[in-house]
């Protein structure tokens, strides 16, 4: 499916088999979920979109990483031994208030002068703070003084979405110690506890924070109990904070110093430093953010990549706090970033290992596991001419967002574009939109679609993203679907309804424990497909937005699945074709051609929409002509205002895509996620 | 339907030129020089325009004059207009001074007004719109054809109309104004129906109307008279429309306007009312009017010669066929009215206080006009949409020399599919139907002229139009 591979394919995620809540498939994918998330009401929606490359600021100074500095903010940049750096990482939920923490962190601790505070600092992206999350992760060097003593504080942040917990397992094997932020009002939740079996992984000292104990809800000593019950983590020493109002900020920042351990002393070791994080930058290419493992980097090293075997100079090396700041060199335990004037982003992956060309380290650090792609959607350029256009940007997007992968695919329908594999529904929606904002591009997105396993008559077995490629009914003998084992949390009152949520997507039940009195924890297998949709927002509108999940992948299983393909006019469309249960094949087939009756703009002719199987119709309805589209009256000499709609309409047209003599609106193509929620 | 629908207000008349708008315009720019029309830079690139300049225009010879007074506002209506409420003592307006103060106004804005050539071309026809320019005392009216007779000066048998509606003139005033060289009456009739005149919020009744078209058809010296009518009125049944377009026929007017209601943002309709639905017609019954409409004014000898527009022979508006055909330049005057010369689009504001200043900033010349440089693409969106309101439709050849043979070439074969479905209709030199495979374009080619067929490419003209639109602005 993919087109690139990652250079790195060792996974560095083992399980520690004391873990005794493993329960957690190895294979951690991450997941769906599509834009429901939050909207923080007090962010601006900034109507500007940045550079692609998003992350820097424009304030970079150049300094001496010298003592002698003026500004007292610079004084992070100054040297402090080994033993007193610190890094680490936050682990949240969404919503628990990780990004206000972080906010806190900066400025308690000078690193972000007040004046140029932002709400969400570290979160770079418009579409980040448009949204409230945390997209990609940043990093942030901090200076904190106990007992007068300088320690330097690396904050690597992490997003809190589960579409997401690949950047996380990055971000977290650049650290020692995490903080686990829970909401003291609302308790563990299941993407929390995925990200926290992700740290206990790599070994991180885990520092328990309780967050909004300000708000009259919060009951610290039940979600103290709760840490402890479900994770197993002791809680004696939780620190009790408001991010909101700035309590308990310096306990977290003691405590850091206190418990995470300090970097190995490994600086006279040959350079190995992990790649945690890449971007494309226009004017000084691709920007590397590592970790200093072993060894020390200086300005101007010749330095190799270990999996790639490139060759660059480094021309600037610096710290991120949060802007880039230039020093002369960096040593084992610190984290920086490196521009080497690299061109492509495939010479400087993620995961990959720097070392010094003249003094070469024997092996490289174990990489990361390539990122699996679970969705995959059709992009296409509505405008033809786009389609360098979309390849060239996609490209672009995928330096700085590896898991991200796509390769041409083309329809008679649709004419060239791309199938993309994407972690998730909310990745996937984040790119469709980048895309757009950013590089100016008009797309039809087609229904996203799992990958399907296809035993053939001949014995031969194929993998299918891409419904429309599934071999004839004679041809097949079976079809596999993969399975996901879904874990939700929710208070008791919701039980029923998220039971009957799981029954309807063909779940088969698991089990159900108490975690707290109040709370439980229920497990289902279900197929994949049954989960990209609207299941999130399912879980979330039948639990008035209480409960939380998390999934896995537990493999392929085989299903009676059959392929509805759509003919609109005549023609058949094969990015409107799905797979479904073949149970379900009538009410999909019957509400899909409801639908697109309603997406589908009137032509001036009329229309038949038909559900099929095979060539068996089992669905049909037809979009009547219109009728009448005239003014009569034309303002005499005034045609400006008659002009503008027309005008308008025309620019409405180029939106849609010609299927036939057929203008289809882009909306039409996902009208598989939009049916009503009792046919799926 | 999602498509866009296009608005348009019905005052009571078919020839106005009210303006509502956005561009900017000038009077006083250097109008001795032929009108520049600037290239787009985009424009030059692949299949479009060939670099030639919209030509010159010639100077107006239209004059439209706004009078925007009323009794009250009709409940379809979103024009700018002036409603003088009920009068307590006297019948008439002809002593109010809102009137007069207008028309002092109107005179200073004709008079500040540099004419657009030197050599003085007179009018050749001058429309009186509204609001009900028959509320305006016929020595007022005179005034303002003076005005223009002094700045321009008219031809020698001039085309020169004027909206009236029923009840608000007797045989007296009807004289007065013919008196004056208006030769051309534009009657706001509506409907054939007492129920549908009060739904409409119309200051007159069934009884008023009989009487109007008593007058004018049995007026001597006046040959040439339209009649407006709307289709589409809330509760309005086919049996209603047939009587309406029956009365109409009987009437014998020399002209009719037909209009399709459209319900305007802000306009009471619209708070009251829903496009599609009750008591408003379907889209089906609405597209059975327009075609009731053709068919029977077409049977009872009426040319159906624009969308909206029929006339017997030799009595097409000449006034409003300058702005369908060949993207000829007219003067406006008055508040909100359009106008264009120059090669300027430009119309005036729209509130009255508004309007005031601007005709004082006209006189102190500090008025700014904006560039004179138009688009290409938009002057040839002008051409498409204008032309193909009419019978006569586009004329490709001339199209063709201006805008470039190419652009003629991708949008017949954009119109190519419309032809396949009797929607567009090629022609040839002798306006005779070419088949679609005779359909070829180019300058040597058999076809002509495009237009769309009556009543089917009519009804969908938005649709055929806005495609058009896309093959020049793409």
């Amino acid at each position: 499916m993919a087109t690139t591979s990652a250079s790195c394919s060792f996974s560095p995620l083992l399980y520690p088999s004391s873990h005794s809540l493993s329960i957690r498939a190895k294979a951690r994918f991450s997941t769906i979920l599509l834009g429901q998330l939050p909207l923080i009401p007090n962010q601006s929606l900034s109507p500007i979109w940045r550079c692609p490359s998003g992350k820097i600021s424009s304030v970079r100074a150049v300094t001496d990483a010298g003592p002698a500095t003026v500004d007292p903010g610079q004084e992070r940049l100054s040297k402090v031994p080994i033993s007193n750096i610190r890094n680490f990482s936050i682990i949240a939920h969404i919503d628990h208030g990780k990004s206000t923490l972080a906010d806190k962190l900066l400025q308690l601790t000078g690193t972000v002068p007040k004046r140029e505070m932002k709400e969400q600092f570290l979160d770079n992206m418009d579409l980040e703070r448009e949204r409230g999350i945390t997209i990609k992760l940043q990093a942030a060097r901090m200076r904190h003084l106990v007992n007068n003593e300088p320690y330097c504080l690396n904050l690597i942040d992490t997003p809190g979405h589960v579409d997401f917990s690949y950047e996380v397992s990055r971000s977290l094997a650049a650290c020692e110690g995490a903080l686990l932020v829970v909401d003291a009002s609302q308790g563990v939740e299941a993407q929390t506890l995925a990200n926290v079996y992700l740290a206990l992984e790599n070994d991180l000292e885990i520092i328990p924070v309780l967050n909004k104990i300000d708000l009259p809800g919060a009951d610290p000593d039940r979600v103290s109990r709760e840490i402890e019950e479900v994770i197993g983590l002791d809680c004696s020493n939780a620190i009790h904070c408001s991010a909101k109002e700035g309590i308990g900020i310096s306990e977290i920042l003691d405590a850091i110093v206190a418990n995470v351990p300090p970097p190995k002393d490994t600086a006279s070791l040959p350079l190995r430093a992990l790649i945690f994080d890449s971007y494309y930058d226009p004017y000084r290419g691709v920007i590397v953010y590592f970790r200093v493992v072993d060894g020390t980097i200086r300005k101007g090293d010749k330095v190799h990549f270990m999996a790639s075997e490139k060759d660059y100079f480094a021309d600037e090396i610096g710290v991120l706090s949060p802007n880039q700041i230039e020093v002369k060199e960096l040593y084992a335990g610190e984290v920086g970033y490196l521009s080497a004037s690299i061109r492509s982003v495939a010479d400087a992956r993620v995961g990959d290992t720097i070392t010094l060309f003249n003094r070469k380290a024997e092996s490289s650090l174990p990489g990361y596991a390539e990122s699996t792609p679970v969705v995959f959607c059709g992009l296409f350029p509505i405008d033809a001419d786009q389609f360098l256009d979309l390849r060239d940007s996609l490209e672009k997007l995928q330096l700085n967002d590896a898991a991200l992968k796509f390769e041409p695919e083309n329809s008679t329908a649709m004419g060239f574009g791309f199938r993309c594999g994407f972690l998730g529904l909310l990745h996937m929606e984040i790119v469709q939109e980048r895309l757009e904002r950013e590089y100016n591009l008009n797309l039809i997105t087609t229904a996203p679609s799992v990958v399907y396993k296809v035993n053939c008559s001949n014995e031969e077995t194929i993998e299918i993203s891409n419904p429309s490629l599934l071999p004839e009914p004679g041809k097949l003998k079976s079809i596999e679907e993969p399975y996901v084992k879904v874990e939700m949390l929710t208070p008791k009152d919701y039980i029923g309804a998220l039971m009957e949520l799981g029954q309807d997507r063909r779940g088969i039940f698991k089990e159900m424990n108490y975690i707290t009195e109040y709370r439980a924890s229920i497990v289902y297998e279900l197929p994949l497909a049954e989960m990209v949709g609207d299941f999130f927002d399912q879980l979330k509108s039948r639990s008035k937005g209480y409960a939380s999940m998390e999934y896995s992948l537990i493999g392929y299983r085989e299903s009676n699945l059959v392929k509805l393909d759509v003919q609109i006019n005549g023609e058949p469309v094969e990015p409107l074709a799905t797979i479904v249960h073949k149970d379900k094949a009538y009410s999909v087939g019957r509400a899909l051609t409801q639908k697109l009756k309603e997406l589908i703009p009137r032509q001036l002719f009329k229309v038949p929409i038909q559900a099929c199987i095979g060539s068996k119709v089992i669905a049909s309805e037809s979009l009547s002509a219109i009728r009448k589209d005239v003014l009569a009256k034309c303002y005499g000499g005034d045609v400006s205002r008659k002009k503008k709609l027309l005008k308008k309409q025309a620019e409405g047209k180029k939106r849609m895509k010609a299927i036939g003599k057929v203008d289809v609106p882009q909306e039409a193509f996902m009208a598989v996620l939009k049916l009503e929620k009792e046919v799926i | 339907m999602l498509k866009t629908r296009l608005p348009v207000s019905l005052c009571h008349t078919s020839q106005r030129n009210p303006g509502i708008i956005t561009s900017v315009l000038h009077i006083i720019a250097p109008h001795t020089r032929p009108r520049t029309v600037c290239r787009n830079a985009s424009f030059t690139t692949e299949q479009q325009f060939e670099p030639t300049l919209a030509k010159p225009k010639e100077p107006p010879t239209s004059a439209y004059i706004h009078l925007p007074f009323c009794r009250k506002r009709c409940h379809y209506c979103d024009f700018p207009i002036v409603a003088l409420g009920s009068t307590s003592s006297q019948p008439g307006y002809d002593n109010d001074p809102r009137i007069s103060n207008y028309i002092q106004l109107l005179l200073r804005e004709i008079k500040a007004t540099k004419p657009v050539s030197d050599s003085q071309t007179p009018l050749e026809t001058v429309f009186f719109g509204g609001g009900t320019p028959s509320l305006v005392p016929p020595h007022l009216i005179a005034s303002v054809l003076d005005a223009l007779k002094s700045k321009v000066g008219l031809t020698d048998e001039p085309e020169i109309s004027i909206e009236m509606d029923p009840g608000t003139f007797d045989n007296v005033r009807l004289r007065e104004i013919l008196e004056l060289g208006v030769n051309r009456v534009s009657l706001g009739v509506q409907s054939f129906q007492e129920e549908l005149l009060r739904v409409c919020g119309r200051a007159h009744g069934l009884k008023e109307v009989y009487e109007a078209i008593e007058m004018v058809s049995s007026c001597e010296g006046l040959k040439n008279w339209s009649m407006d009518l709307i289709s589409s009125l809330p509760h309005q049944t086919e049996k209603m429309w047939e009587e309406s377009l029956k009365c109409t026929v009987d009437a014998g007017p020399t002209h009719v306007s037909v209009y399709d209601l459209q319900v305007e943002q802000g306009t009471k309709f619209a708070q009251l009312y829903t496009p599609g639905v009750f008591p408003l017609p379907t889209d089906v019954l609405s597209a059975d009017f327009y075609k009731m409409a053709s068919k029977t004014l077409t049977e009872a000898g009426y040319n159906h010669y624009e969308i909206s527009s029929y006339a017997k022979d030799a009595y097409q508006c000449k006034h409003n066929l300058t702005y369908w055909q060949n993207n000829k330049s007219f003067y406006g005057f008055g508040l909100g009215s359009a106008s264009y010369t120059n090669g300027i689009r430009f119309s005036r504001p729209k509130r009255l206080k508004e309007y005031a200043e601007w005709v004082q900033r006209l006189e102190d010349g500090t008025v700014s006009y904006g560039t004179s440089e138009v688009e290409v693409k938009e002057v040839a969106m002008d051409v498409v949409m204008l032309s193909l309101r009419t019978a006569r439709g586009l004329d490709l050849k001339e199209f063709g020399r201006e805008f470039g043979w190419q652009l003629v070439g991708t949008l017949c074969e954009a119109f190519r599919p419309f032809v396949d479905r009797g929607l567009v209709i090629p022609l040839d030199r002798d306006r005779r139907v070419l088949s679609g495979d005779d359909f070829k374009f180019g300058e040597g080619e058999t076809t002509y002229f495009v237009r769309l067929s009556d009543p089917d490419g009519f009804l969908l003209s938005n649709e055929l139009i806005s495609v058009a639109f896309g093959v020049i602005a793409p």
